[in-house]
């Protein structure tokens, strides 16, 4: 019996240090489906965000003013501020949301990825910080050639 | 997957190349091909997720991702794990430097 009352412990100690990593995780792909299918920036930033107040000014977008290739155009993000959950939308493919990055905690906001942008269109960065505020940034980036395939 | 994980002070700086063709629906109706493209990827040390990302296909063909955060030491493992359209995952390990 003792063993039994044991093992069972055990099982539950195991389900309880498997929890917290999956709770986590938020996969915004399945969380919020809305905003992946948006075809313009506002509608995926209501979808992921909603509609609330947002301070412009405190992220700085690192991208080229010209992108020679629009299959692979870096984005830069940088901020001093601590954000927790940092998206990135863009207006010349035919959904709008790209990428949205999650740091939990000890998080520095400087991150780089590649995108693909099909034509020339606005870059919109919005980024959720610790304070609970929504903060955004938007630059316009000019593809010459387009990448997509589409 | 390539993973390059550098400490420089107290912040450590990913460098990141996953493998995938990041085909969304339209580049698959007009390729004829299937939709294939990575949709999470997280990055754990010590157990603890650091960095995640949900992805959709406009990222890149075989995305790349530079990413920092504090909190690690030299000789921590950093594991990432990828998952794709498919339900394909991939995990890769490389030692903080």
């Amino acid at each position: 019996m003792k063993r039994r009352k044991f093992l069972s412990l055990g099982a539950v100690v195991a389900a309880a240090s498997v929890l917290p990593a999956s709770l986590s995780a938020t996969d915004f792909v399945v969380t919020a489906p809305k905003a992946w299918e948006a075809a313009t920036s506002k509608e995926a930033i209501e979808a992921l965000f909603g509609s609330a107040a947002m301070i412009d000014g405190q992220i700085e977008i690192k991208a080229p003013k010209l992108a020679e290739n629009g299959g692979a155009v870096p984005i830069g993000i940088k901020s001093k501020l601590e954000l927790t959950t940092i998206a990135l939308f863009q207006d010349a493919n035919p959904r709008s949301a790209v990428v949205v990055f999650e740091m939990p905690e000890n998080g520095v906001v400087d991150l780089q990825t590649k995108i693909k942008m099909r034509k020339t269109a606005n870059v919109t960065v919005v980024a959720k910080g610790k304070d609970g505020k929504l903060y955004s940034a938007v630059q316009k980036v000019e593809v010459s050639i387009g990448g997509c395939g589409g | 997957m390539k993973i390059k994980a550098k400490l420089e002070k107290d912040t450590t700086e990913v460098k990141l190349l996953l493998t995938s063709p990041m085909v969304g629906k339209e580049e698959a109706a007009l390729k004829k091909v299937e939709v294939e493209f990575i949709t999470h990827v997280t990055a754990k040390v010590n157990g603890k997720v650091v960095w995640e990302a949900s992805t959709g296909p406009f990222l890149s063909k075989d995305p790349y991702f530079m990413f920092n955060f504090k909190g690690a030491k030299a000789g921590d493992e950093i594991v990432i794990d990828t998952i794709d359209s498919k339900g394909k995952t991939e995990t890769g390990k490389a030692v903080i430097k």
